[in-house]
């Protein structure tokens, strides 16, 4: 790894860190920052479907496993609908989330896939967010693979896919952001 | 305990000990889940012979096959030999179906095809047609929607439904080519199935205070005040739905500005052209009527008014999983089908602005009802009691937006 591959994998890092900051510590407004005008943050649910040709592992690929024909995805976004799902935050009615959850953000096996001749990064990391509520833990463990732009600031979220380890979610709900 | 323990029709309460009792559950499973039309899935789920899904009726995990000729079938999903769940994934397809255990092989439609060591191990005695996959008793659709029953001596179907049809035609039968299914989306909720079936069924009163996040313009005083042109309406047996009456007077145009959310114009302009072949299939007076909530005994709920279906799966007494779907126009365009779908699951999917506060409200419910002391204490079902109303206009007993005349049916 030469010197700039590692200098833009460390502040890609320090990005997905203060990120997770951000969002554990409830500025969600600032979070907002992040996004892109055009930002896409999806989250496809999943199935337990048939594996391809067992002997070839080409095939046992998890995409066959998510956003099927005729399935619904449990996040579609736009910065619009970010921005509400933001906003309602601070009705103070907005129950799951008031009082907020204790949440924190682990980030981790973060990997540049690729980068385009516009410094259009493609990147894919694990997050395991631990959120405590009314006394109970609930762990989700993730895939997010990302559209990250250089910015003034370190990077803007172009698009977000977020692939939950569950196929049915243990959690009752869906109230943190990943 | 008797049922008078339980509930008190003239009073109008129940005990909280229905969502934690497991005698009770125990009970429910057999003589609610195993005499009930349960929704089991949509025929455009099975489009071309062969596909399959995998269900749940009640706690029985249930596989819904379309065999070669066309035929909708549903069979308990286990192997006759020793139990095996059968089918491991949700849906595909597949003529035949291998048990991973011992090997056994079923058709589509159930029969026992062949064991290994037929010959040779089982000497050709082996009674094949007696070791067919257990049939659901009954199984029928209405207007698109599959329902099975475990109940070889159960009503029809349409006898089942009874006046709920009439309501049920509103968001099934609005045009030629009917409607499509999305989804499911699949999660678990620490809750007593019925606190969250009666939501569906009749709680219009918890949406200005629970869901209050989504009208937080709304003054305090209004969160409750009834509604215009809504009403609960009780089609018995059970059933329940909430709907907007709309005048005669009002133009599609008005109509559809008042009922639901915003929208873009491509939805609005597809809304408007199909409300003549509605009026024509509908009448004139459902075409001036949508319903924004409802069930269907025992739980199948819905949230029609963003086209939101959904199953309430017990899974023991205090969990449920839901599986919530997208109900379409299959002859929508597609952008309108996209707008619409993003809609359900921006309200009403898991993560959704509305969803996201229900689940905590039904597992405190549940919570609360295994208090030693709590639990002897009924919990109150009298809204809008003795003021019930008949009109010869909609099937069934109206109450006003809010009333509890939809829990009362639901179970007293």
């Amino acid at each position: 790894m030469n010197d700039r591959s590692l200098s833009r994998i460390i502040a890609v890092q320090q990005w997905y860190y203060h990120e997770a900051r951000l969002l554990d510590s409830r500025r969600f407004d600032l979070w907002l920052q992040l996004m892109d005008q055009r930002v896409h943050y999806r989250m496809p649910s999943r199935a337990y479907l048939q594996q391809g040709d067992a002997a070839d592992f080409s095939t046992w690929s998890v995409e066959r496993e998510i956003d099927v024909a005729g399935s619904l995805p449990l996040i579609d976004d736009d910065l619009d609908g970010l921005r509400q799902r933001v906003g309602r935050l601070q009705t103070g009615m907005a129950w799951a989330e008031t009082p907020p959850s204790i949440t924190r953000r682990l980030v981790t096996n973060v990997e540049i896939l690729d980068e385009d001749p516009q410094g259009r990064l493609s990147v894919t990391s694990a997050i395991l967010l631990s959120k405590v509520r009314s006394g109970e833990r609930v762990i989700f463990t993730a895939e997010r693979r990302d559209q990250l732009i250089p910015s003034d600031n370190g990077f803007r979220l172009l698009d977000r896919y977020v692939i939950l380890d569950d196929v049915v979610l243990a959690s009752g709900n869906l109230s943190v952001l990943f | 305990m008797s049922h008078s323990d339980y509930v008190a029709a003239d009073a109008a309460w129940v005990s909280p000990e229905i969502f934690s009792d497991s005698v009770l559950y125990d009970l429910e499973q057999q003589r609610i889940f195993g005499r009930s039309w349960l929704l089991l899935g949509h025929v455009s789920q099975l489009p071309v012979p062969g596909a399959f899904l995998r269900t749940n009726m009640g706690e029985e995990s249930v596989l819904v096959t379309r065999d070669r000729d066309g035929e909708i079938h549903a069979h308990l999903n286990a192997c006759r030999h020793r139990g095996f769940q059968l089918c491991q994934q949700d849906r595909g397809v597949a003529h035949s179906f291998q048990c991973r255990y011992h090997g056994w092989v079923y058709a589509s439609h159930g029969a026992l095809l062949g064991v290994p060591g037929q010959a040779t191990l089982y000497y050709n005695e082996l009674d094949k047609p007696r070791w067919g996959l257990v049939p659901v008793a009954r199984v029928d659709t209405y207007k698109g929607l599959i329902f099975g029953n475990f109940d070889p001596d159960a009503p029809p179907l349409s006898d089942f439904l009874g006046d709920m049809a009439w309501y049920l035609d509103i968001i099934l039968d609005r045009r030629l080519g009917g409607t499509e299914l999305l989804g499911p989306q699949r999660w678990r909720i620490a809750a007593n199935w019925k606190i969250v079936a009666e939501n569906h069924c009749g709680d219009e009163y918890h949406v200005g205070f629970a869901h209050g996040s989504n009208f937080p313009d709304l003054p305090g005083s209004m969160r409750a005040a009834p509604l215009p042109y809504a009403r609960e309406i009780r089609p018995m047996l059970g059933h329940g739905v909430g709907v907007n009456i709309f005048p005669d007077e009002m133009t599609p145009e008005q109509l559809l500005a008042t009922a639901g959310f915003p929208r873009p114009r491509h939805v609005t302009d597809y809304l408007l052209r199909v409300q003549d072949e509605i009026a024509e299939r509908l009448g004139r007076q459902r075409s001036h009527m949508s319903i924004i909530h409802g069930a269907v005994w025992p739980n199948f709920g819905m949230v029609p008014i963003v086209n939101s279906l959904r199953v309430i799966h017990p899974k023991g007494v205090g969990e449920v999983e839901m599986w919530a779907y997208c109900l379409l126009d299959r002859d929508a365009p597609a952008d309108v089908k996209q707008w619409l779908a993003n809609q359900t699951t921006a309200t009403f999917g898991p993560a959704g602005s509305f969803e996201q506060d229900d689940a905590g409200n039904w597992s405190a419910v549940t919570q609360s009802s295994r208090g030693a002391q709590g639990r002897r204490h009924p919990l109150n079902l009298q809204m809008g009691i003795g003021h019930e109303e008949r009109s010869d206009k909609f099937p069934g007993e109206l109450g006003l937006t809010a009333s509890e005349i939809n829990q009362r049916g639901f179970y007293l």
